[in-house]
């Protein structure tokens, strides 16, 4: 699957931005199941009344889709009815904007693929060394983080950044949430974010989050084995479509990576896959945070 | 709260059952040792595919018997594997909410992906142990501190007791002394549901043989008689110890079922 490095995705326009995601999945897999028919780009170009570049950018994800091109397509590859009604639904993503749009500048280039993408996931993995995980931050620690970054002077952007935030959460209470499976180090518990009333009620939150059944919180203990010091934060969403591929998602302070190829994908599944069995088992979370609360 | 984390390395050099059959059924959680190994047993053995998705669905039906039928509340799931679609929690709660389901396995990263993703409802429970079934004893021991043995408990063996023993040696007398065990632990009224693999196809045997020398935790496939033994001294739930697709299948009857090698069966304790 193609998807954006950073220069790609300095050629979409931020208007763009929100269906990006579903449009590269939705595009890859189109390619992936043209393939599989033996149907040449040339063929499939006529059966839509395009040309063979048309088929490219669409299967790059760089076009929007019409409904009926998609049909069209799907008729010609011969698609299983259930993979047809996934996806046409997802053609009609891919033509939505995003519920971030409004946000405006607060959403960088780089990060509203994810956001398109955390929306989409069936499973949010995720490992986190220096902040708690934004789906799990309380306003105030959001704030707090927020203003770090900003050179502890909050941007005009600030607030609109910690409303997106919490805006990102309410995924976790549809009525049928991704499952949300976290490991943090204890590192992230132990700072102190903001004043101690703002740790204090972060770490409330989270032990009420980990209440919840589709949300798993593991704690990577400072006398834990050695793979937590090892890798740096690491976010691997997984799609219930069996055909879509796992994206692997590294945020850093300026920009984000998407990694798509196989290798790379295996590679940090297996840092998660350690993270998770060297990790102290969900069941002993509760009691850490609040020893750690006790201790501010 | 168990708090000893041992210590414990992910073995990506040699395929891992619960990986291979992660791949099988079209999962996204088995790595390339593990699909090589998958791949090259499907050449000798084409069927497998076949086999693990009737494997899956032979679990559906036998556990919403045992909840809908049967009226079993509480499961005692032993070798678990890595999450999949309609995992044994999300049928029988989805027949009686309230039910519990206790997941063992000895995998720690099957483990660990049991302890996050198969989590219950609010009416019912999910809770895991770390056990292997070669010590029936203490799997009990710490089974009989989550389920009311004085209660129905459902016993599941889906294609795990072909990993245990070696019936060349002994004719299976380890696995059925572990049957024993676990038999004589049965509450009256309580379940035990199996299935697994059985020698009838020289393509599967040949496939065994070559994945068994691969350095994998061996898989060694006993005769129908052997496996029907398991069930000695309980009461078959009709139609007995049958091909698993054959078990109360629930689609089409004129579809003709495939020749499988999975024998399974539902029996109760008088």
């Amino acid at each position: 699957m193609d998807l954006p490095e950073t220069r790609d995705s300095q050629t979409l326009s931020y208007e763009q931005a929100g269906p990006t995601a579903v449009r590269m999945l939705l595009g890859a897999r189109l390619r992936k199941l043209r393939e599989a028919a033996e149907v040449s780009r040339e063929d499939a170009a006529q059966a839509i009344r395009g040309s063979e570049s048309k088929i490219s950018r669409l299967e790059l994800g760089r076009l929007g889709f019409k409904p009926r091109d998609v049909s069209d397509l799907l008729d010609l590859y011969r698609v299983s009815e259930d993979e047809r009604a996934t996806l046409l639904t997802m053609a009609g993503h891919a033509n939505t904007p995003g519920w971030w749009q409004p946000y405006g500048d607060a959403v960088p280039a780089w990060f509203s693929p994810y956001l398109g993408l955390e929306q989409a996931a069936e499973t949010i993995r995720t490992y986190e060394v220096q902040f708690v995980p934004g789906l799990l931050q309380t306003p105030g620690y959001a704030r707090a983080v927020l203003a770090i970054g900003a050179d502890d002077n909050p941007g005009p952007d600030t607030e609109q950044q910690v409303d997106l935030r919490i805006r990102r959460q309410q995924l976790l209470y549809r009525p049928s949430p991704p499952r949300l499976w976290a490991v943090i180090d204890e590192a992230v518990l132990r700072r102190l974010i903001g004043d101690p009333s703002v740790a204090r009620a972060q770490l409330a939150h989270l032990i009420e989050m980990a209440q919840l059944s589709h949300i798993s919180i593991q704690v990577a203990p400072f006398s834990g084995g050695s793979r937590a010091a090892a890798d740096g934060p690491v976010t691997l969403l997984r799609f219930p479509e069996a055909e879509l591929p796992d994206v692997i998602y590294l945020e850093q302070h300026t920009t984000a990576v998407y990694l798509s190829k196989p290798a790379e994908r295996l590679y940090y599944r297996n840092v998660l896959n350690r993270l998770v069995t060297e990790a102290l088992p969900s069941a002993d979370t509760e009691a850490i945070l609040r020893q750690i609360l006790r201790e501010i | 709260m168990d708090s000893d984390v041992p210590s414990v390395k992910i073995d990506t050099t040699v395929p891992v059952s619960a990986r291979i059959w992660n791949y099988w059924l079209g999962g996204k959680d088995y790595y390339p040792v593990d699909k090589e190994a998958g791949d090259q047993f499907a050449q000798l053995y084409p069927g497998i595919f076949d086999e693990a998705r009737a494997s899956r669905y032979f679990i559906a039906r036998v556990v919403r018997y045992l909840a809908e039928e049967a009226g079993i509340r509480q499961f005692l799931d032993i070798g678990t594997g890595l999450p999949s679609h309609d995992n044994t929690h999300e049928i029988a709660q989805r027949v009686a909410p309230d039910s519990k389901i206790v997941y063992v396995d000895n995998d720690p990263l099957v483990l660990a992906h049991a302890r996050a993703l198969l989590t219950s409802n609010a009416a019912g429970s999910t809770d895991y142990v770390d056990a292997d079934l070669n010590d029936p004893q203490a799997l009990l021991r710490i089974a009989r501190g989550k389920l009311d043995f004085s209660r129905p408990v459902a016993i599941l063996l889906m294609g795990i007791l072909a990993h245990i023993g070696n019936p060349e040696v002994d004719d299976d007398r380890a696995v059925q002394s572990i049957m024993a065990t676990l038999k004589a632990a049965l509450p009256s009224g309580g379940y035990l549901a199996i299935y697994d693999s059985s020698d009838v196809d020289p393509g599967l045997n040949d496939a065994l043989h070559k994945y068994n020398e691969s350095g994998a935790d061996p898989y060694r496939v006993r005769r129908p008689d052997q496996i029907a033994r398991y069930f000695d001294g309980l009461e078959l739930v009709e139609p007995g110890v049958v091909p698993i697709q054959q078990w109360r299948p629930d689609h089409d009857p004129f579809d003709p079922p495939k020749n499988l090698t999975n024998l399974g069966g539902v029996a109760r304790k008088p």
